[in-house]
């Protein structure tokens, strides 16, 4: 029986792990593989089924007056306005959501849950919905097609999740670590800084991993509202289709831009072991 | 240190209503300094909003708070200069324990040579002296609650330091040690302790003043003799004692006696100014013994158990309708189930309308 379960359970993990791997395997040889060795028929093995080059690379950096298509710059594009919108999100997100959670708002019949739910409630309409109004607000601003129109944009999409992810958090954090260091001398502010903050970095670091996430892969509203000026990632992957499919310059793409959530998940996973907040008080 | 005066203090959580419900009645009390008081009631009586009115964390709706006569009642929290450690232990997670302890200090930006003298002296008294430089988050709790009250012994100068049922996650061992160091530590630092219980050992223990609380308001101050000997209402002889207090009704036949069923029993009370009948006779079930050669203010019951508790023997018997429990020495024999139990004169209260005459 323990047997047949250790089996099972192998054969299981075994199975997941293909399961997750094989598409990334999969991406990494065609990465290398020219128009013959994809259209000929299946080919697994490089040097033994077809021969490698790395033409699918080369693409991706060369500049398109030599028929590259060049996503170096969209790359730096994507990270820099990810990386900022989640870090102002977290910023804010994380101030608004500690508010919602320890101080009482009521305006009329508007209470802190009504709140919290207004912020959510901006991620389940439809992104088309938002499309025309941004369209307009960012034409009116000047700041169409430009990187800092993306970030403002970004924050109004991405402060949501930081605010949802946090204010429940917070509400985990027991308010008597908050009411210990005002006995024992900080001033509200540092009560925040110097004993909640500390203790919500698990926190702060799923909000972060889940705007990261949200900022890199959108594609929707970076194609919207920006033209020749700026241009993200997903936007210049798209862009890399042709009458021919290019699947070895898309492989590579598509390996590149999952590339950072990659990284960001290594790190994160590492933190979400560790520091969490079950022995702070019981 | 401070003396700490609360005046006329009362508190509802919905004061805007038009019947506002008040978590505590208004009363006045003083806390003199350097003594250990224990605030004693049944759960939800308002020992905990007591507290939080004291070290600032809710306003009361009336009345005021001095400390050493200087009104602090609209001084926040952090301002006020008093230590809470609360039921259960609250630690900074991400610091060590030295940084812990050290974190009152260092919020009111003490030198670092006091602040090393200091924890170094606390963590002494409180053995965590061999754990100062461990992540506070990998002590056992009852670890971390000796750091959360040796945050609020760490300032020399603090008000008071509140407790609020600090032990209940400690094991009875430590526990009884603990209570003894509270002790020793009041006395060692002079620092008044306000000790938040619904235990009535632990309370009788710990302090030398008792208030004791029912639904909002404080029934009775004083020592834990007074407490035990002249209760002030039914409530506080019933809730203080193990077993409750013996409690009868009862019609006063002359200037000081009673008359249960139809035994007249004699009291050292003056009852000839009663303006109700609702009279009751109480009396601890620890002075009342076994008759012997008395002649008076003795009364026949039958026994229905007797219970052996290693120490002392419980009596339960029952007078016509009324229970009596009387605790006797272990070796007091029990001879058949119908004996005399002598009450006496000195010992009984008599309680007019539940309340002491």
């Amino acid at each position: 029986m323990s047997k047949l379960y250790t089996f099972l359970k192998y054969f299981f993990i075994v199975f997941w792990a293909v399961f997750v791997v094989a598409p990334f395997l999969w991406a990494l040889t065609t990465s290398f593989k020219d128009f013959q060795s994809v259209n000929g028929g299946v080919t697994y093995i490089p040097w033994v089924d077809f021969e490698p080059n790395l033409e699918g690379w080369k693409v991706l950096i060369k500049s398109p007056a030599k028929g590259g298509v060049d996503i170096v710059e969209p790359y730096f594009n994507s990270l820099f306005v990810t990386c900022t919108a989640s870090l102002i999100s977290i910023i804010l997100g994380t101030l608004s959501a500690y508010a919602l959670s320890r101080y009482t708002f009521k305006a009329g019949f508007v209470k802190n849950n009504d709140i919290t739910f207004f912020f959510i409630s901006q991620r389940i309409m439809p992104p088309i919905v938002l499309s025309i109004p941004f369209f307009l607000f960012l034409s009116s601003i000047n700041l169409l097609d430009s990187l800092i129109g993306l970030i403002v944009v970004y924050i109004v999409l991405l402060m949501p999740i930081a605010v949802w992810i946090m204010v429940d958090f917070f509400n985990k954090v027991p308010r008597e670590i908050d009411e210990t260091a005002l006995i024992d001398g900080c001033n509200p502010y540092q009560a925040f800084l110097k004993v909640v903050l500390p203790n919500s970095i698990p926190g702060l670091i799923v909000a972060g991993m889940f705007c990261i996430i949200f900022g890199w892969i959108d594609f929707f509203f970076a194609f919207i509202l920006t033209f020749t000026e700026v241009q993200l990632l997903p936007v210049k992957i798209v862009a890399l289709n042709s009458s021919v499919t290019p699947w070895w310059s898309l492989s590579a793409s598509a390996l590149v831009s999952v590339a950072p959530l990659i990284i960001v998940a290594f790190i994160v996973e590492r933190y979400l072991s560790k520091g969490n907040l079950s022995g702070a008080i019981k | 240190m401070a003396k700490i005066d609360l005046s006329n203090i009362s508190h509802s959580y919905n004061p805007n209503d038009p019947n506002p419900v008040y978590a505590l009645n208004p009363f006045s009390m003083t806390w003199e300094n350097g003594n250990r008081y224990a605030i004693l009631g049944p759960s939800g009586c308002g020992k905990t909003t007591m507290l939080n009115i004291v070290s600032g964390l809710v306003r009361p709706s009336a009345g005021k708070i001095l400390f050493d006569d200087n009104d602090v009642t609209d001084l926040k929290t952090e301002e006020r200069n008093i230590a809470q450690v609360f039921q259960f232990p609250v630690i900074y997670n991400t610091m060590t324990v030295f940084e812990n302890l050290a974190f009152p200090l260092k919020c009111r930006d003490f030198s670092k040579a006091k602040i090393d003298e200091r924890v170094n002296s606390v963590a002494e008294t409180l053995n965590l002296k061999s754990f100062l430089n461990s992540p506070a988050r990998k002590l056992t709790a009852d670890q971390k609650q000796l750091i959360s009250l040796g945050r609020g012994l760490v300032r020399e100068d603090v008000a008071a330091v509140l407790m609020d049922e600090p032990l209940t996650v400690i094991d009875p061992d430590l526990k009884f040690r603990l209570r003894r160091n509270l002790k020793e530590i009041n006395e060692q630092y002079k620092t008044t302790l306000v000790y938040v219980t619904h235990d009535q050992n632990e309370a009788m223990t710990f302090a030398d003043n008792i208030i004791v609380m029912s639904e909002g308001e404080v029934v009775q101050t004083g020592s834990p003799k007074e407490l035990f000997e002249r209760p002030n209402t039914t409530f506080v002889g019933y809730f203080i004692g193990s077993p409750a207090m013996n409690l009868f009704d009862s019609e006063a036949t002359s200037e000081n006696a009673v008359k249960i069923n139809n035994t007249i029993i004699k009291t050292n009370t003056n009852l000839s100014n009663l303006k109700t009948k609702n009279i009751k006779l109480g009396i601890r079930s620890e002075f009342i013994k076994i008759a012997k050669d008395q002649n008076e203010n003795l009364v026949d019951v039958n026994v229905q158990k007797v219970e052996d508790f290693g120490n002392y023997k419980l009596i339960t018997a029952m007078m016509d309708k009324f229970e009596i429990k009387s605790k006797v020495n272990r070796e007091t024999e029990i001879s058949g189930e119908k004996i005399k139990l002598h009450i006496p004169a000195e010992k009984c209260c008599i309680y007019e309308n539940n309340k002491l005459i």
